[in-house]
């Protein structure tokens, strides 16, 4: 399995830090930009970057990401070119964990073992299949063992106890929580719904070392606070940060940089939610 | 999951972790229901006195004799609501009922599933509300309107190709957002298991029915099945019947739209190849990227480019073939079973009647073919009307 997400948790465990984590899709709005967009994630000391390469049917994305999925394979970008920019982000950084996020599709049309392998040597550290349930984990295990690569799941605030052993006996990196039903976006939270919570993230503890971290809806500071407030090891925010991305001239403006601050101002704070027994 | 719900390589259940309880809630309830005579017994109860069931089946001489065969119909066109439809709307409805959930989503094409569903709310109390593609909102006006009629929220899908498929997409993502008091009902025998396999189960009706009324009318089977594809819940229901009647032929009829090498059809299985969408494996119109591509045909029920995954293992072990009729054939074999016959089939059904008209004309001796006429042809006027415009 790869080293990366494994030492980058430790690191910050050590440092009382939790892991802030931006996702992008690849090639949004163009190469260009979207490579600016990433480093400028890399310079803001994002803990991982969790990278989308563009489906045309994205059932578990809300209209933010859909559009951006429609243009990006609009505009011709390929599978192959998703590829060759990982390569690019790798070269500006050695150690930083990167995670792509894709539907099963993508996958399947490379070919198992090509997909695995060519997410390999781009420098992929981890891959979440987001239509692919652990069930039928045993489909790409093989070629993620081979290229140690590490398979992140979804677990959802409705997965039953049973499911949730089988996703834990094959889950690595990290464990991606669904921290609210529904697509990704960046509607209101219930705060009552965020503190059920933290029953879920207690029982993953009690089971498993993997971290968790915390995505779909978190978009604010305030919902990061929330979430580390339950115990979580990370926040992924995707939505927001493409929709920022759009309200501003240039994906290198100065908006995404304070964003990606605050975030990451968040989680270095967020020592002062450990709690007594960890 | 008690159950895998495959189908050789394919079917299967790739959805969102999210959605993994409903399916279970759903296998579950589904495993139960089917073997419940109360169940069963309220099932055959709103088929026969609220649907109208049996449908009749129909030797139709005129359009036997002007095409060379001994045609059978087998008239879902006179089920209520106008097609096959209705059958898998009534039968997941009280599933949903059983669930104890008090609302039903679903996707629609030509608004056939859509008003199914919106008969089978107003009939059970269930509040209803469909997902429909814009364009197919254009092109299916009546049944727009039949829906709202029976107190139906429609909901027009503006992403992507706005059709079908995208339909399907934002159907999932309400499932995915709303699972706990909503059912989603899937109108095809595709999607995530135990879709394909609960749909074919409502379904089969067709098939047995057919079967017993042939062996009355002629004491033999037929030596041909034919019905259109496009999810392919109308086939399965009536080859289901014939699966080991290895005598009869089992065709099913894709949509050829402008040609197979047009690059504009909803052909499949016959120029699609193995991929993942909508929670199953199956066959799929795609790039080499594996994006999706959009598949066309004159009939709004049959633009998907996928289909579902037992019609995938029937062709791959042989036991059923699949052609194609392009929308030229199909508009003409709909007009020549309106002018012959009296009957205005759907558009999706005109695809199984222009192949027979093939068949027939290079068979050596006529054959006999049973037709599911899954739908009947009202909705599709003004689409008609746009092709042909003197009569």
């Amino acid at each position: 399995m790869s080293r990366r997400y494994e030492e980058r948790f430790k690191q910050l465990g050590k440092l009382g830090k939790k892991a802030f984590i931006p996702f992008t899709l690849l090639g949004w709005p163009n190469r260009e930009e979207s490579l600016k967009m990433i480093k400028e994630m890399i310079e803001c000391e994002a803990s991982a970057l969790e990278l989308g390469i563009a489906f045309s049917d994205p059932v578990a994305d809300g209209p933010v990401i859909q559009k951006a999925a429609y243009e990006t394979i609009a505009s011709g970008f390929s599978v192959h070119d998703a590829f060759e920019l990982i390569t690019e982000v790798r070269k500006l950084d050695g150690s930083i964990p990167i995670g792509i996020l894709v539907y099963f599709n993508t996958v399947l049309a490379k070919g198992i073992g090509s997909f695995f392998s060519l997410a390999k040597e781009s420098g992929v550290d981890g891959i979440l299949i987001a239509d692919l349930p652990a069930e039928n984990a045993q489909e790409v295990l093989p070629a993620a063992e081979t290229n140690g690569i590490d398979l992140i799941f979804l677990v959802s605030p409705v997965t039953t106890p049973n499911r949730l052993d089988i996703i834990l006996s094959r889950a690595s990196g990290f464990l991606y929580l669904v921290s609210r039903l529904g697509v990704t976006g960046t509607m209101e939270r219930s705060t009552a719904k965020d503190l059920e919570l933290r029953a879920l993230v207690d029982k993953i503890r009690k089971r498993s070392r993997v971290p968790v971290c915390a995505g779909f809806g978190i978009s604010s500071q305030a919902d990061a606070e929330r979430m580390f407030e339950i115990g979580v090891d990370g926040v992924i925010t995707g939505s927001r940060v493409i929709q920022l991305a759009q309200s501003s001239s240039s994906c290198s403006s100065g908006v995404l940089k304070q964003y990606f601050k605050e975030m990451v101002g968040a989680s270095a704070r967020s020592n002062r939610y450990e709690h007594c027994d960890s | 999951m008690l159950t895998q719900g495959k189908f050789g390589a394919y079917g299967g259940i790739y959805v969102p972790e999210t959605l993994m309880p409903a399916l279970e809630e759903l296998e579950s309830a589904f495993l139960r229901s089917s073997k419940d005579p109360n169940f069963l017994r309220e099932f055959r109860d709103l088929l026969e006195n609220y649907a109208g069931r049996p449908t009749p089946l129909y030797h139709a001489k005129n359009l036997s004799k002007a095409w060379g065969g001994k045609i059978f119909l087998k008239r879902e066109d006179l089920l209520h609501g106008g097609a096959h439809k209705t059958n898998n709307a009534l039968g997941q409805g009280l599933l949903a009922k059983a669930m104890g959930k008090t609302r039903i989503i679903a996707e629609t094409g030509a608004g056939q599933h859509g008003v199914a569903c919106a008969m089978t709310g107003a009939l059970l109390g269930l509040k209803t509300e469909i997902y429909m593609g814009e364009v197919d909102i254009a092109r299916q006006q009546p049944n727009v309107y039949r829906m709202k009629l029976m107190g139906a929220q429609v909901h027009p899908v503006t992403t992507g190709s706005r059709t079908l498929k995208d339909a399907i997409n934002e159907a999932l993502r309400d499932w995915i957002t709303n699972l706990q008091d909503t059912h989603y009902l899937l109108g095809t025998a595709a999607g995530p298991h135990p879709f394909p396999t609960l749909v074919k189960f409502f379904q089969q009706v067709i098939g047995d029915e057919a079967r017993e009324q042939i062996m009355a009318l002629r004491g033999s089977l037929p030596e041909y099945v034919v019905a259109c594809v496009g999810g392919g819940s109308n086939a399965i229901g009536i080859f289901s019947a014939f699966l080991n009647d290895q005598s009869v032929q089992l065709i099913g009829v894709e949509p050829g739209g402008h040609g197979l090498n047009s690059g504009k059809h909803g052909a499949v299985l016959s120029k699609g190849t193995p991929g993942c969408l909508h929670g199953m494996k199956s066959r799929v119109l795609q790039t080499m990227d594996g994006q999706i591509e959009e598949a066309h045909s004159i009939a709004a029920g049959l633009d998907y480019p996928s289909v579902g995954p037992e019609h995938a293992y029937l062709q791959e072990i042989g036991r059923a073939k699949y052609e194609s009729a392009d929308d030229q054939e199909a508009l003409a074999a709909f007009q020549e079973l309106s002018c012959s016959e009296g009957i205005i089939p759907a558009l999706e059904s005109a695809h199984a009647l222009a192949f027979v008209k093939r068949l027939c004309a290079g068979a050596s001796s006529s054959p006999n073919v049973l037709i599911n006429l899954s739908g009947r042809g009202d909705k599709d006027l003004a689409e008609v009307m746009k092709h042909v415009q003197t009569l």
